[in-house]
């Protein structure tokens, strides 16, 4: 049997068992995707297959994008997103991840806090809009404030589901070695629940960029979401694309940047 | 060991222990097991399954209280788990962030003693069991066996009275199972301690232990103490089993444990 598995191994090698195309190979097919996709999309705009007013043109998406950034308007509205989301991201994240794990700490206050958090977590945040306008009012602070609300249920929830989640078995052995609640705390449930919070900040910076754009949509005078939504407003398909490529590319960006720092601190 | 005087570490006295069903049916897991654990021996305790093994390990370890009976350590009655005996599981529940010095550390570093003499002491037990080059290895690259020397160094750091062993191998494959056996009792032996093994394998409980407790089927109960006495030449676990005396002890446990073959759970 061990050896009849051995010359599998040797007739077919292990990379070629899981299918695994090389880096490059999809590099190339990503590449390919993308250009094919806006290659037929021109196509279809330039043949009158589809009205350009109904779903823009890339090569129009391309120069508008070249004059917004020329005169620097563009910078100024992802500029703005950008600071908005990551700042909203960094409140909500942080003080959602630290209260989810504080809620390990107690059991009652966690089974007493528990239909709240639901029912919070169940309301399109796009319901509070007008409760933040009139507290935040309609600056920034408004938008950092809807990310940052959005990122803190998240966090809490993921963060808190992470600490019910760890072995047991490593808190038994904690306590049989003498360890009291705190310590267990800082010796075990924070740093096994890292795996968590690492998810919670990948899925938080979706949620970080929706708190801003919609922030934007109800009222700005500047930022990405505030630019598409004028631009819509105006029929200018174009503008709009330019829009929402900018905030793709902001997640890419943002995405990637989390991704170094998840390989760098776990485990 | 046999012509010493005894002084008794661990004494069970008559402890029972009975679950309710829920469904008013009560379980009794075992009644009135009693027996003392003697400085510097290591107790065996086989059952079939189904007796009651891990629940009596739990009373012992402080982690369940007994409807009956007591355990006591230096005649202290055991209430609460209180670091008064170290134990060593199936999983070697070593924590996956921390480096194999860490991880040996940690019991020192909860009971307060300073970093700098944890440190010294978790290394000089790395250093003497065979790990050392490891220290600063994560738990995800050792082997099975390896990651169990770590859990053992853990136990061993803060020089527990009674040590506890609940089926420590039993994960591990046969060949690292002997070699950690042999390791174990001799680790045990030429420090003193004394241990209980619980076990389901009574080719480990002879190998490994001075007497050897039978319990019966549920309700559990002492049914037999058996004394190995082997020979110094016995004394490894992969010779031992050649020894006809081994073989003796094997058939006597067996008969004792009553197995009903294929009716077992």
């Amino acid at each position: 049997m061990a050896a009849k598995e051995t010359a599998i191994q040797q007739v077919i090698p292990p990379a070629k068992i899981r299918f695994r195309a090389s880096k490059f190979r999809i590099l190339w097919y990503q590449v390919a995707c993308i250009v094919g996709l806006f290659a037929a999309w021109e196509m279809a705009v330039r043949s009158g297959l589809a009205p350009v007013y109904l779903y823009g043109q890339p090569s129009g998406i391309l120069q508008k994008a070249i004059t917004l950034a020329k005169d620097g308007e563009l910078f100024v509205h992802l500029g703005l997103t950008a600071f908005e989301a990551v700042t909203g991201f960094l409140i909500g994240t942080t003080l959602g991840s630290f209260a989810g794990l504080s809620l390990w700490l107690s059991d009652t206050v966690a089974r007493i806090l528990r239909p709240i958090i639901v029912a919070i977590n169940g309301v399109p945040k796009i319901a509070l809009a007008p409760l933040i306008v009139v507290w935040f009012g309609v600056g920034i602070s408004a938008k950092v404030a809807i990310a940052a609300s959005l990122t803190f249920i998240v966090a809490l929830i993921t963060v808190y589901q992470g600490t019910q989640e760890i072995d047991q078995d490593l808190v038994r052995m904690m306590r049989s070695l003498g360890a009291k609640r705190r310590a267990i705390w800082a010796k075990v449930i924070i740093p096994g629940s890292v795996p968590w919070i690492m998810s919670t900040l990948r899925l938080n910076i979706g949620f970080a960029m929706i708190g801003a754009v919609v922030g934007e949509y109800i009222s700005a005078k500047q930022g990405l979401g505030h630019f598409i939504y004028n631009a819509g407003a105006l029929y200018d398909l174009n503008a709009v694309f330019v829009g929402i490529f900018c905030l793709m590319i902001l997640a890419l960006v943002l995405d990637f940047i989390l991704v170094k720092f998840e390989e760098k601190y776990k485990w | 060991m046999v012509n010493k005087p005894q002084h008794s570490v661990l004494t069970a006295d008559k402890v029972s222990m009975t679950f309710n069903g829920g469904t008013d049916k009560e379980v009794i897991a075992f009644r009135n097991i009693s027996f003392e654990l003697y400085e510097g021996e290591t107790l065996a305790i086989v059952g079939p399954s189904g007796c009651g093994k891990s629940t009596l390990f739990n009373i012992i370890a402080g982690l369940l209280t007994p409807t009956s009976g007591s355990v006591s350590v230096d005649g202290e009655i055991v209430s609460g788990a209180r670091g008064h005996v170290g134990y060593m599981l199936q999983k070697d529940l070593l924590l996956p962030w921390r480096s194999v010095l860490d991880n040996v550390t940690i019991g020192l570093e909860i009971k307060g003693v300073d970093a700098t003499s944890a440190r010294n002491t978790a290394q000089s037990l790395i250093t003497s069991y065979g790990l050392g080059g490891f220290e600063s290895a994560l738990p995800k690259s050792l082997s099975g066996g390896m990651r169990q020397r770590v859990a053992f160094m853990r136990t061993l750091a803060l020089d527990p009275k009674v040590i506890l062993l609940d089926e420590p191998f039993s994960a591990l494959d046969f060949q690292t199972r002997l070699i950690l056996q042999g390791d174990v009792k001799r680790i045990i032996r030429s420090r003193g301690k004394s241990a209980i093994l619980v076990t389901h394998d009574i080719g480990e409980a002879i190998s490994m232990a001075d007497r050897v407790l039978v319990l019966s089927h549920r309700p559990g109960s002492v049914k037999a103490i058996h004394h190995i006495e082997l020979d110094e030449s016995e004394q490894d676990p992969v010779a031992m089993r050649r020894s006809t005396r081994f073989n003796q002890y094997f058939d006597q446990i067996w008969e004792n444990l009553d197995i009903q073959i294929g009716s077992a759970a």
